[in-house]
């Protein structure tokens, strides 16, 4: 339990900017100890590489890093809320299909299923809105339950729906590119909005509004003795997941072109964030993204055998939740002292100051 | 308490926005900080809180002792809005306070500790203090920094900063307990327990942090099974027992009730009180007995 800790000591973590600073009572306050230009460069050479990737490789491997930023937009929005807000949902999926069925009802009226990306999004986070009306006066397992059923309420209306194909599916339309084109459109669409999920989720954490958050995730009464509005924290958070998951929901119903109530409301979405958010480490942004990497590596190689595949994933899950309670990322930044994401702060010593600032003033 | 608080109370309704009496009962001239108007609060046959009244001052400094049980951190948890009381009001600042939150409460001006510490564990201790800063401070940016550095320094914590709080001593997570409580900027600050568990000479040293604290013009009640620690910093002691305030006045007089030494079987507090004052202790306190029955 001692572990953390070290992290903020013995390093920081990596980022650009020294976003903020200022004497305080004669001591600096940064984000992070080190200076972080190195891996901020490799964030966004990283992203452009990933950027250029279709016209290097064939459409089946975009194809299949469009079913890994979908999993990692679930997963980081299922952590910010579980991790973060202490709100633990089995009914994401209920999101998720909503994107996917806005986006078919917007193309069945013309408009260009990418254009309706933004707008099913936005439909999903309106909403959330009642949902969390009717959800937050619950807590831990009747909230859990009553999302899954949610979810369950959303599918069964759908399949009453003639029009958007009831319980069969239905094809969405107006997909008119070149296959080519579609799985480069389809894989730039995926990436721009994990680019963004990961990039709110960081900036909400460095925000006031994010310190507060972190210390709801360590403990929720202690949050509220400070002041901190737990409730109306809780509402933002469940919004942006509601949103984020609106929009992975747009993204599946581009990417498999034909959606289906029972597969586009399916809880093993929400299995899937749970096991990835477990395994890559609760309540740190790296946790999703390196969850999502074993998840992903566990699918692609072992899926074709379904008994084998399940077998394994249950026994990472068992392995992590014996000898890695804080998951893969809280092992690995535990013993190398690092954070991708420095979302807090560091105090330094009386008279001292970051390195990269004193070059700075020494520049004329 | 007036009849007037109440009946105003009534007539506004659920917002309770009113003005207790001035000059109520304990303060003299001056109005009270906190009122507790006849609150009430029971779980199942265990009462915490029996038609409990009390008025405390600005900057006064109050000490609560009372055996387990007593109903000592239910009474904070009514003033802080943990609790809900089953029926009475509460004022602070002039402010009818019974309905809202624990957040606002703190927002108003009540900062808490807790009996068992809550620090956020994975946050640095600065982080801790600065979040409280933030939120119950309502600051922002540098200054918020400025003023989680000034109280770390104050609480004897500087050297700590960038440490995890789930990393620290009882001592340190005591400090940091008070440390976050003041960090919010309270008017008044409840401190419960702080020196539980601690040495002489770390309760010396969090004793010497209260008066400090104190010193400014923050009013604090304190809840301490180490009576030594109380009598040696407060000018008024209450002594709760079965959710009544079975004595209140100067700490001296307090502990030479028989109903306060009854109810601590008269183990410490007696000796402490022999101790503090072997000469004139037994008469005056047998002369306020008198005056209590």
């Amino acid at each position: 339990m001692s572990a953390v800790g070290q992290d903020t000591q013995a390093a920081g973590g990596q980022h650009p900017r020294v976003a903020a600073r200022g004497p305080a009572a004669g001591r600096v306050v940064t984000r992070s100890r080190r200076s972080a230009l190195w891996a901020g460069l490799a964030a966004v050479v990283a992203i452009a590489i990933l950027g250029y990737l279709p016209y290097l490789v064939f459409s089946d491997t975009t194809g299949l890093m469009v079913q890994f930023f979908q999993l990692l937009i679930m997963a980081s929005m299922w952590n910010l809320l579980a991790g973060y807000a202490g709100l633990v949902s089995v009914g994401h999926q209920a999101f998720i299909g909503l994107g996917a069925y806005f986006v078919v009802l917007l193309a069945m009226h013309g408009l260009s299923p990418f254009t309706a990306i933004p707008i099913a999004t936005a439909a999903a986070g309106v909403v959330g809105l009642p949902v969390w009306w009717l959800v937050s006066r619950l807590r831990s397992g009747y909230f859990a339950i009553t999302m899954w059923v949610i979810a369950s309420v959303c599918m069964l209306i759908i399949i009453q729906i003639s029009s958007l194909g009831s319980g069969t599916g239905i094809a969405l339309s107006g997909l008119t590119q070149s296959p080519t084109l579609l799985a480069a459109d389809t894989y730039w669409a995926t990436l721009a909005v994990a680019v963004l999920a990961i990039a709110g989720i960081y900036a909400l954490l460095r925000s006031r509004l994010g310190l507060a958050l972190t210390a709801i995730r360590d403990d929720e009464a202690g949050a509220k003795s400070i002041g901190g509005r737990v409730g109306s924290v809780q509402r933002l958070v469940f919004l942006v997941t509601a949103l984020g998951c609106g929009a992975a929901g747009a993204l599946y119903a581009i990417s498999q072109q034909f959606i289906v109530p029972t597969a586009a409301f399916d809880v093993s979405f929400t299995a899937e964030m749970i096991f990835i958010t477990i395994i890559g480490g609760i309540g740190t942004i790296e946790g999703p993204i390196i969850g999502t990497i074993v998840f992903f590596i566990l699918q692609q190689t072992l899926s074709a055998d379904g008994t084998w595949y399940w077998i394994v994933l249950g026994l990472v899950a068992i392995a992590v939740a014996i000898w890695a309670p804080r998951g893969i990322w809280g092992l690995v930044s535990e013993k190398f002292g690092i954070r991708l994401f420095p979302v807090g702060y560091y105090v330094w010593p009386a008279g001292e100051q970051p390195r990269r600032l004193l070059a700075r003033s020494a520049r004329p | 308490m007036p009849d007037s608080v109440t009946a105003g109370q009534a007539g506004t309704g659920v917002t309770g926005v009113v003005a207790p009496a001035t000059g109520v009962a304990g303060t003299g001239v001056s109005p009270a900080l906190l009122e507790l108007d006849a609150v009430c609060k029971s779980f199942g046959k265990v009462v915490v809180a029996d038609n409990l009244s009390l008025a405390v001052g600005e900057a006064e400094l109050v000490g609560i002792v009372g055996p387990n049980g007593a109903g000592k951190s239910s009474l904070f948890g009514l003033i802080a809005g943990d609790l809900a009381p089953s029926s009475g009001h509460i004022f602070f600042a002039g402010k009818g306070v019974t309905k809202a939150d624990a957040a606002a409460r703190c927002r108003l001006g009540i900062g808490r500790t807790f009996q068992v510490p809550k620090p956020f564990g994975a946050m640095t201790v600065f982080e801790n203090v600065l979040v409280a800063v933030q939120q119950g401070g309502g600051l922002r940016g540098r200054a918020s920094y400025a003023a989680a550095v000034e109280v770390l320094e104050r609480t004897g914590l500087a050297a700590d900063v960038n440490l995890p709080a789930e990393r620290l001593g009882l001592l340190s997570r005591k400090r940091l307990e008070v440390a976050r409580a003041l960090a919010t900027r309270p008017r008044l600050l409840l401190l419960d327990e702080v020196a539980g568990g601690l040495t002489d000479p770390e309760v010396a040293q969090l004793a010497d942090i209260v008066r400090a604290i104190s010193a400014e013009g923050i009013a604090i009640i304190w809840i301490e099974h180490v009576v030594h620690a109380l009598t040696a910093t407060v000018s008024r002691l209450l002594c709760l027992s079965g959710g009544l305030i079975i004595g209140d006045g100067e700490p001296e007089t307090v502990l030479a009730m028989p109903a306060v030494r009854e109810v601590f079987l008269g183990t410490e507090v007696t000796a402490e009180l022999r101790a503090a004052d072997p000469v004139t202790g037994p008469a005056p306190a047998s002369a306020a007995d008198r005056e209590q029955a």
